[in-house]
């Protein structure tokens, strides 16, 4: 498999705080991934760091077959490359509807002007409406995202996502707030993506990592001190002293 | 294919009462002068009323970027102002040039070029002691050129401010003392004798159209508020579009959450900057159309005060629609002119008179305080709640 993403030797400072330390890290194609550790390890300052909102001391992100590098991309540029990032906290337009949060995720020119005169073609309109009968927000895609409940506010994050037809999904904490069938169909939604794209899941659950089935790495202090499958991690020391506890 | 024509219409539907009102009412003054002549509608009045209109404008442009937005910009009457002084350069130039040339017709031997430019340079630079024409007035004799320094003008100010600003990510509360900055700077550099443009006297005699000296300003008044209003209803027809496409989307995105339209892969900079040049050139526009009904033009009218007025308007109005802000500038406005005016006598308390000029300032204070409090989306939010009532 080859890889997609490659973070080597990151650094961040936050003044004088060591977020992260010395980071290493590959992401193969159609790979699903597990990031856990305690809280402050820096799993969700990785993703700033991937997706262009915290820049790194020192340190090389690349990308792709081409080996580009991220770190100076912004924000727009790293989303055009196909990196889409669902935040720990619901983060949706919630003053706008179901369907125009998909609307505004679709795949299509971000330019002002060509936004300006787009017109929904039937095909686009089908497209949302697939992604909505996916994430089951078929029924409420008329009603705002502000209405919604936590576990469908979680769904409606991760339909944005494909509506954005990523390579690289990056998702903080999709379970939190989720009833229990609701995770049980989050993790088959999220294996069935993984068919197509990369996935990295941060989560504290240990239950849903489990379910996942799928290649864990643990961080601790900024820095990975173990991976690889997820029997294998919580039978590693370092990980049961800082993480699982004994 | 019906419920998408019928969503149209409904998208449309305040732009159609906007227009049936704003026709109505130039339309009946048109009429009403037509038939029984110029002066049984005063000229002052027809005035107050293309003004007000032009006022709607900009606050349409301030609704856009703040109600819309969301970005409070408390600099746009510059952008105004900009717009009357480009459009008032052109009219005092020509206008001197004519009296210059009309009050030599008897002379044997007619002025050459230079003679011309150093009478009308007297005329206009007297005031701040100065006989030369300055450079920036090279074109003032060109009115399309003129026409286009109104769009060019605030839009280029508003392309290098904004560009400079949004790109550093400048927010919030700091934006909105930049752009009062960005006012009170440019005001203070027109109060300057030597900025060019007549300092603290302004730019005045802007209501007399150059060779139109035999129509009444009666009739340019009526001209000046068909044209007033015919501007505002093409305005708010381009508003409306911008707000119901998608880009109406991202915009009221940035305004909620800008976060998430940023990783969205939207170029969050491009859309503010955007929309700020595009309001930017709405007021230039609204200005050239209300200073030469308004005669005067001098610096004072870019002051930080006006551009937070217009805030207040909109505020008031209820910015987030766009026939709120048309609603809250009228309404604002002409109330201003009303009390202000002295139309109203001053009541006498015994120990104290209660003087309106004084206490309208009170009065609009209050009322801001209290659609702020009780009616966050302001008059327009409550006539939205009465058509809702209504409906159900």
């Amino acid at each position: 498999m080859s890889v997609l993403l490659e973070v080597n030797g990151i650094n961040v400072t936050f003044d004088g705080f060591k977020a992260i330390n010395n980071l290493s890290l590959s992401i193969s194609n159609n790979e699903l991934r597990a990031i856990i550790g305690p809280n402050g390890a820096g799993k969700t300052t990785f993703m700033d760091i991937v997706t262009g909102k915290t820049k790194p001391d020192s340190g090389t992100i690349l990308w792709g077959q081409k080996n580009s590098s991220l770190l100076r991309m912004n924000e727009a540029q790293i989303v055009e490359l196909g990196i889409s990032r669902k935040f720990q906290k619901p983060t949706l337009i919630e003053t706008q509807t179901v369907f125009e949060n998909l609307l505004l995720s679709l795949k299509k020119s971000r330019n002002p002007i060509a936004t300006l005169f787009y017109k929904m073609s039937p095909d686009d309109e089908k497209e949302i409406t697939n992604i909505a009968v996916e994430v089951n927000l078929i029924e409420n895609i008329g009603s705002l995202a502000g209405q919604l409940s936590h576990g469908q506010k979680q769904w409606l994050e991760i339909g944005m996502l494909l509506a954005q037809k990523p390579n690289l999904l990056l998702i903080d904490e999709p379970a939190a707030g989720m009833t229990s069938p609701e995770r049980k169909k989050t993790v088959k939604l999220l294996k069935k993506l993984s068919k197509n794209q990369s996935i990295v899941v941060v989560e504290h659950d240990m239950e849903f990592v489990k379910s996942l089935e799928c290649r864990v790495t643990v961080l601790h202090e900024g820095t990975v001190i173990a991976e690889g499958s997820l029997d294998h991690v919580s039978q590693n020391e370092k990980v049961i002293d800082v993480y699982l506890g004994r | 294919m019906k419920s998408i024509f019928l969503n149209y219409l409904n998208s449309m539907s305040s732009f159609f009462w906007i227009t049936a009102i704003i026709m109505i009412i130039t339309i009946s003054i048109v009429v009403f002068s037509e038939a029984y002549g110029l002066n049984f509608v005063s000229t002052s009045f027809v005035k107050i009323l293309g003004k007000t209109l032009c006022l709607c404008i900009v606050a349409l442009a301030m609704d856009l970027v703040w109600g819309y937005c969301g970005i409070l910009s408390l600099g746009h009457f510059a952008f105004f102002g900009l717009g009357g002084y480009m459009i008032g350069m052109w009219l005092m130039f020509e206008r001197t040039k004519s009296i210059v040339i009309e009050s030599t017709q008897n002379n044997i031997l007619p002025l050459t070029h230079n003679e011309i430019n150093e009478a009308i340079g007297t005329q206009i630079f007297g005031v701040v002691g100065g006989a030369e024409i300055p450079m920036i007035w090279i074109f003032a004799d060109t009115l399309s050129i003129h026409l286009l320094l109104v769009l060019f003008v605030p839009g280029i100010l508003a392309f290098i401010f904004g560009w400079l600003a949004f790109r550093s990510r400048v927010n919030g509360v700091y934006l909105s003392i930049l752009t009062q900055a960005m006012t009170l700077g440019l005001s203070l550099y027109l109060f300057q004798n030597d900025s060019g443009l007549r300092g603290n006297n302004g730019l005045s005699g802007l209501q007399n159209i150059p060779n139109f000296d035999n129509i009444t300003q009666a009739e340019l008044s009526i001209w000046f508020l068909i044209a007033s209003s015919l501007t505002l209803v093409v305005t708010y027809f381009i508003c409306n579009l911008v707000v119901k496409s998608k880009l109406g989307n991202v915009i009221k995105g940035i305004r909620d959450n800008e976060t998430r339209i940023r990783f969205l892969g939207y170029k969050v900079e491009s859309y503010k900057l955007f929309v700020f040049v595009i309001t930017a050139i709405i007021s230039g526009i609204a200005g050239a159309l209300y200073y030469p009904q308004a005669g005067i033009i001098n610096p004072a009218e870019l002051a930080p005060i006006a551009s937070i007025y217009l805030a207040v308007w909109v505020a008031i109005g209820g910015r987030g629609s766009l026939y709120g802000a048309v609603i809250g500038a009228a309404f604002v406005s002409l109330s201003s002119s009303y009390f202000t005016g002295g139309q109203i006598p001053n009541i006498n308390f015994g120990i104290f008179t209660l003087k309106w000029v004084d206490w309208w300032v009170v009065i609009l204070g209050l009322s801001f305080v209290i659609t702020t409090l009780y009616a966050p989306k302001g008059i327009g939010g409550l006539v939205e709640i009465m058509f809702r009532k209504k409906q159900l």
